[in-house]
C-alpha cells in the first residue's frame, strides 16, 4: 500500500494530510479529509427510503386530499385494527366467562382478573357518565360503592339492571316500577305528615305528633312497596327508608319533593350495545366495588 | 460553469445566501403547512361543539397562567394503551376554540383532554389544595391559593370579544349577557336555562363549595367539561381520516 | 464535476483496501487469549443454568422481555429496579474513562467486539486466502474460478460466523435450550428470525467489510477519547528520537548517521487500520499494539533493543530523552483524573451493591382510592378504600397478612375476603383493595383527614412493613 506523505509542504498538517480544497479566506485554509464513498451511498439509500415510503404511505398533498399510498395506512384504522386483534385474542376468554356462572367466576383467577380489568374499562366508557367513573353517582343516579341496593346487588341482579336496565322503553324486560306522584292525590297536609314519618324511619330530627299522624297514611300508601318497616323491597326497586342512603337527598324538602312529585330514575339497556361478555365483565366489576351482596 | 462554481456566488455573499436560505425555508414550509389547512381529510367537524362559557374560559385562562400545559397533555393519540386509558382520541376539531391549543408535549402528569367527569369536583378541591393527600406519589404543586382568588368576571366581556377577534364565534348575545352567564354558572340558585341554551352542556353548580366564585370554580369548570362536548356514543370516525 | 474544476479535490474517497500481515508476539498471544476468552463468554454464559424454584426460568442470565424481569444469577431485577441496570451501565461508562486515563484505547485494541470480530475475520481471510502478499496478488488479479472459489469459500465461513454471532444474541432472552429448538423448527417468534437476521448481517457487513471504517467513521469513542487524552496517556507510538533519521541498514555494518529505523514498512504492513504508526499519534490507531510485536521482531533480527515502537506516555518519553529518568509509574497513576474516576465508580459499585443488599424484603404500595374519598354505608358509617399492591418476589406462591393501626376505632376489611390475608402468585404483584371504615358518628367519621398505618407481613418469613395514609372523614 500507499504510504502515506509525511513531509510537511508549508501549512500541512500531518496528522490529516497535505491536501486542501483550495478555498482560502482571510488567510485561512480549508483541509480536504474526503468523506468515505459509501457515507454517499448512505444517503442516496434515506433518498430512495424517501420515495418509497411516500409511495407506501400517505403523503402528498392533492386537492381535496393528500395521496393515500399503497398501503392504505391511517391512525384511525390502524387503531382499530388494533383493538380488532386484541378482542379476537381474548375470544376464548369471553366465551368462558359467558358460559360460566357469575357466581363462579372467581374461582378462576385468570378469568376473573380479565374481567374486573375488561369490567373496569366498559365501566369507564359507558357508565361512568352517570354514575361517575369511581361508581359514587350522584344525586339521582346510585352510589354503586356502598351496601344499598335498589333492585339487589347479587352479580346475577345487577347483571340482569345492566342488560336490561331500568324502566326505559326499550327494552321489555326492564326493571319497572313507579311511585305515584301523591301531591296529585293527597293533601298538603297529610304529605307534612308522610314527610315527618319517614324522616323518623331513618332516626333524624322529625316533629313526633305528624310522624304519627303520618305512620296511618304510611301503612296505607307506602307499605305496599316500601314494606311496613319502610325497609324497601328489591323486587319493586323500592328503596329502604331506614338507612342513611338517599339517592334523592333525605332532608325534609327534598322528602317532600319525592312525595309530591315522585322520582325515579332511568337506565338504559346495554344489551343491544354491549357485548353479553361486556356485561358480565362490568357486573362482576361493579359486584365488587365494595358493596356485592 | 458548473454547478458548484455558481454555488460559490451564493456561498460568498452574505446577504444573499440569507435571502436565498428564507425563501428556500418558505418553500419547505409553504409545501408542509398550506395543505394542512384546506385538505378535507384534516378538517373534520364534529357535533357537540361549542365556544367555552365565560367561566370555563376563565378557567382555561387559570390553566395557561399556571402553567399546567408544562406538565400535562391535553392530546389523546389514536393508539390502543391511550385510548383504553384516557376514552376516545382526541379530534382535531375538538380544540377548534382553542387559542393556544393546549395539547403539550410532555406528560409529567397524565393527559387530561377526557378527565371531564372523571373526578368529583370535591376531588378536585382536595387535590388542588394537596395534591399528595389523594394522590400520594404525585409531584404536583399545591394550587389551594386558586379557591383565595375570588374572581368578579369584571373584564369577561372583553375576553370574549378578544376570542371573536381571533375567530371564534361568539354572538352579540353571548358577549352581552358574558357577565350573567359568568356569574350564573358556579352559583346553584341561578337561572341556567338562557345558560344552557346558549352553552349546551355547561355544568351549573357551586364547584369549589364556597359563597364567592373564585379561580378555583373556574378551573374545576374548566376541568370538568374538559372532552365532554362531543357526544362519542354517536359520533362515526371517518376511518380514511 | 466536469473538466473544468481540474483544481476541484475530490469529495469522496473510495476505502483504501487493507491486507494486514500475519504478526507474532506478546501482544498478539495475549489478544488472541482475550478473543477465546471473550467469545466463549458470549457463547457459553446462556448456557449456564440456575435453579430458581420452579415458577421461575433456571437460566443463569435471562432478560425476560415478555415477563419484564432480569436475571442474573443470584439477583433477579423488576423493572422498577431498573436503576440497577442504568448504574451498571454508568459504571461500564466510568470504567472505560478510568481505563482511557491509565491504559489509553486498551478498549478498542483488546476488548471491543467491533476488534474481536474483525480479528476473527481476518484470521479465517488469512487461513483461506493466505497472507498478506498472496492477498494482495489476489486482489489485484483478474476474477478467475481460483478467486472466486476462494472468495465464496471465506464469505461461507464469515456468514456461518456471523449467523453464529446474532443466534447467541437472542439466547439472552429466551430460554435458550427451547429456543433453539424452536428457531431451527421455525416456530421461533419472528422477532427472533428479524433480530438473527439484523445481526448476521451488521456482523457481516461490519466485520468483513466496513472493519476500521467503522472505528473511524462510525463510532463516537475515538473522537470522545481525542479529547479525553493527555500527555499522561498511554499510547502506542514510535520512538522517533530513536528511529530517525530512517533508512536501510546495510548488514554488519553500523551507520551512526541513521537511526535505528530500518524503514521496513513491518509495522504498516501489520496495522488493521492502515495506518503508519511513525507519524505520530492518529485518531484511526485503535492501539491493538500489533506493530509493537512487529517492530520488535524485527528489532530482534537485526540485533537492536526492542522497543522502537512501544507504549508510552508523552511525558515519559520526554523524561526519557532529557535525562533518561523514567518517570514514576505510581505517580502516572496517582493522577487526579485516574483517582477521581476510581472514586467515581466504586462510589457506583458500592451505592449499587448497598442497594441491591438492602432492597426490602417486602414491598408494597397504597393508593387511596380518590374518587370518591369516601362512601357513606347505609348505617351511616364512613368507609374509604386504598388499593395496595403487594410483590411478592418469592418462587413460590406466598401468603401475606394486612393490618392497620390508626387512633381511632376505625376497622379494616380486604375485598372478597373474610380475612386479612391474602396470597399473591409467585413472582407477581397482586392488586387488592382494603377498606377502613368508621362507625356512623365517630370522630373519624364526621371529622376531617386523620393519618393511619397499613402494615403488610409477610407469613412465609414474618418480614413487615408498613406505611402511613390518610383517612378522610365526611368533613373534609
Amino acid at each position: 500500500m500507499k504510504p502515506r506523505q509525511v513531509i510537511p509542504e508549508s501549512g500541512d498538517d500531518i496528522a490529516t494530510g497535505p491536501d486542501t480544497t483550495g478555498h482560502e479566506w482571510d488567510g485561512i485554509k480549508e483541509y480536504n479529509n474526503p468523506m468515505p464513498r459509501w457515507w454517499l451511498w448512505t444517503m442516496y439509500a434515506t433518498i430512495v427510503w424517501g420515495i418509497a415510503y411516500a409511495i407506501a404511505y400517505p403523503s402528498w398533498p392533492l386537492i381535496t386530499k393528500a395521496t393515500p399510498g399503497l398501503l392504505d395506512y391511517t391512525a384511525r384504522g390502524a387503531l382499530e385494527e388494533d383493538i380488532r386483534r386484541f378482542n379476537a385474542s381474548n375470544a376464548p376468554l369471553d366465551e368462558a366467562l359467558v358460559r360460566m356462572e357469575l357466581d363462579q367466576v372467581q374461582s378462576d383467577t385468570n378469568l376473573y382478573a380479565y374481567a374486573l380489568r375488561g369490567g373496569a374499562a366498559v365501566f369507564r366508557n359507558h357508565c361512568s357518565q352517570c354514575h361517575g367513573s369511581g361508581a359514587a353517582g350522584a344525586t339521582g343516579y346510585p352510589n354503586l360503592l356502598d351496601d344499598d341496593w335498589l333492585w339487589g346487588g347479587s352479580e346475577d341482579a345487577i347483571r340482569y339492571t345492566v342488560a336490561h336496565g331500568i324502566r326505559n322503553e326499550n327494552d321489555s324486560d326492564a326493571r319497572f316500577s313507579q311511585m305515584p306522584a301523591y301531591g296529585e292525590f293527597l293533601e298538603t297536609e297529610e304529605i307534612d305528615n308522610l314527610v315527618e314519618y319517614v324522616l323518623s324511619l331513618s332516626g333524624q330530627d322529625h316533629r313526633i305528633e305528624m310522624a304519627v299522624a303520618g305512620s296511618e297514611l304510611f301503612a296505607e300508601q307506602c307499605s305496599a312497596c316500601h314494606g311496613d318497616a319502610g325497609l324497601g323491597n328489591q323486587e319493586e326497586g323500592a328503596p329502604n327508608l331506614t338507612d342513611a342512603i338517599w339517592l334523592f337527598g333525605g332532608g325534609r324538602d327534598e322528602i317532600r319533593h319525592s312525595i309530591y312529585y315522585s322520582r325515579y330514575g332511568v337506565m338504559p339497556n346495554w344489551n343491544e350495545r354491549l357485548t353479553e361478555s361486556q356485561i358480565r365483565q362490568v357486573s362482576l366489576y361493579v359486584h365488587q366495588l365494595g358493596g356485592g351482596e | 460553469m458548473n454547478i458548484l462554481g455558481k454555488h460559490r456566488i451564493l456561498e460568498r455573499h452574505a446577504t444573499l445566501l440569507l435571502v436565498v436560505s428564507f425563501l428556500v425555508v418558505t418553500v419547505g414550509g409553504a409545501v408542509e403547512i398550506l395543505p394542512l389547512f384546506y385538505l378535507e381529510n384534516t378538517i373534520e367537524k364534529v357535533k357537540g361543539m361549542r365556544p367555552y362559557s365565560p367561566l370555563e374560559l376563565t378557567g382555561r385562562d387559570v390553566y395557561v397562567r399556571e402553567g399546567c400545559y408544562v406538565c400535562h397533555s391535553q392530546m389523546i393519540r389514536p393508539l390502543r394503551d391511550e385510548v383504553e386509558r384516557y376514552g376516545h382520541y382526541s379530534l382535531a376539531a375538538e380544540s377548534m376554540y382553542d387559542h393556544p391549543f393546549q395539547w403539550g408535549s410532555k406528560r409529567t402528569g397524565p393527559d387530561l383532554a377526557r378527565v371531564g367527569g372523571r373526578y368529583s369536583d370535591e376531588w378536585h378541591v382536595v387535590h388542588m389544595v394537596d395534591p399528595q393527600s389523594v394522590v400520594p406519589e404525585s409531584i404536583m404543586p399545591k394550587y389551594g391559593f386558586l379557591a383565595n382568588n375570588v374572581i368578579d368576571g369584571r373584564y369577561i366581556e372583553d375576553r370574549l370579544r378578544t376570542e371573536r377577534r381571533v375567530g371564534v364565534p361568539y354572538t352579540d348575545e353571548m358577549v352581552a349577557n358574558a357577565r350573567a352567564d359568568f356569574l350564573a354558572q358556579a352559583d346553584p340558585d341561578a337561572d341556567y336555562d338562557d345558560l344552557l341554551a346558549r352553552y349546551p352542556k355547561a355544568q351549573t353548580r357551586n364547584f369549589d363549595g364556597q359563597t364567592e366564585v373564585t379561580e378555583m370554580d373556574a378551573i374545576i369548570a374548566y376541568m370538568q367539561m374538559l372532552g365532554t362536548l362531543v357526544d362519542f356514543s354517536t359520533f362515526v370516525p371517518n376511518p380514511e381520516r | 464535476m466536469n473538466a473544468s474544476s481540474v483544481n476541484q479535490p475530490p469529495l469522496y474517497a473510495a476505502r483504501t483496501p487493507i491486507f494486514p500481515r500475519r504478526v507474532s508476539g506478546k501482544f498478539r498471544s495475549l489478544k488472541w487469549w482475550l478473543l477465546f476468552i471473550l467469545l466463549g463468554i458470549y457463547y457459553v454464559v446462556p448456557w449456564i443454568r440456575w435453579d430458581r424454584g420452579d415458577a421461575l426460568p433456571d437460566q443463569a442470565v435471562l432478560v425476560d422481555m415478555a415477563h419484564r424481569r432480569f436475571y442474573f444469577f443470584m439477583i433477579e431485577i423488576w423493572p422498577h429496579e431498573f436503576y440497577f441496570v442504568g448504574g451498571l451501565l454508568i459504571m461500564a461508562g466510568l470504567g472505560l474513562f478510568l481505563f482511557t486515563s491509565v491504559l489509553g484505547r486498551v478498549w478498542c485494541g483488546y476488548a471491543c467486539p467491533q476488534t474481536i470480530w474483525t480479528d476473527l475475520f481476518i484470521a479465517v481471510e488469512r487461513w483461506i486466502e493466505g497472507d498478506r502478499n498472496n492477498r494482495v496478488k489476489l486482489w489485484n488479479s483478474p476474477m478467475t474460478f481460483r478467486k472466486l472459489r476462494l472468495r465464496m469459500t471465506k464469505w461461507t465461513v464469515w456468514l456461518l460466523i456471523s449467523v453464529g454471532t446474532g443466534g447467541a444474541w437472542i439466547l439472552y432472552f429466551a430460554d435458550a435450550p427451547t429456543l433453539i429448538q424452536d428457531f431451527v423448527t421455525l416456530s421461533a417468534h419472528p422477532v427472533a428470525y428479524v433480530t438473527v437476521g439484523i445481526l448476521t448481517a451488521t456482523t457481516f457487513v461490519f466485520g468483513g467489510f466496513m472493519r476500521e471504517q467503522v472505528c473511524t467513521y462510525m463510532c463516537p469513542w475515538p473522537r470522545i477519547q481525542a479529547a479525553m487524552m493527555d500527555e499522561n496517556s498511554l499510547t502506542v507510538a514510535y520512538r522517533e528520537w530513536r528511529g530517525e533519521p530512517r533508512g536501510k541498514h546495510r548488514r554488519a555494518r553500523t551507520d551512526d548517521s541513521l537511526g535505528d529505523c530500518i524503514d521496513c514498512y513491518a509495522c504498516v504492513n501489520v496495522c488493521p487500520v492502515g495506518i503508519d504508526i511513525r507519524d505520530g499519534l492518529q485518531m484511526e490507531c485503535i492501539g491493538c499494539a500489533l506493530c509493537i510485536d512487529a517492530c520488535d521482531d524485527v528489532m530482534e533480527r537485526i540485533g537492536k533493543p526492542r522497543g522502537l515502537i512501544d507504549y508510552m506516555t508523552l511525558v515519559d518519553e520526554k523524561l526519557k530523552t532529557e535525562s533518561t529518568n523514567f518517570h514514576d509509574l505510581i505517580k502516572r497513576l496517582l493522577r487526579p483524573r485516574v483517582i477521581l474516576y476510581a472514586c467515581a465508580w466504586s462510589l457506583m459499585g458500592l451505592g449499587l451493591l448497598a442497594a441491591l443488599f438492602l432492597r426490602p424484603d417486602i414491598e408494597f404500595s397504597i393508593s387511596p382510592v380518590r374518587n370518591p374519598l369516601f362512601v357513606e354505608l347505609s348505617d351511616g358509617s364512613i368507609r374509604n378504600s386504598y388499593e395496595i399492591r403487594i410483590k411478592n418476589r418469592h418462587g413460590s406462591d406466598t401468603k401475606f397478612s394486612i393490618g392497620m393501626e390508626a387512633d381511632a376505632p376505625l376497622s379494616v376489611r380486604l375485598e372478597g375476603s373474610d380475612e386479612l390475608s391474602t396470597f399473591v402468585d409467585a413472582d407477581q404483584t397482586a392488586l387488592r383493595r382494603v377498606y377502613v371504615t368508621a362507625p356512623a358518628g365517630s370522630a373519624a367519621a364526621t371529622g376531617g383527614k386523620i393519618n393511619i398505618r397499613l402494615r403488610v407481613e409477610d407469613a412465609s418469613n414474618a418480614a413487615s412493613a408498613q406505611k402511613t395514609t390518610t383517612f378522610h372523614g365526611k368533613g373534609q
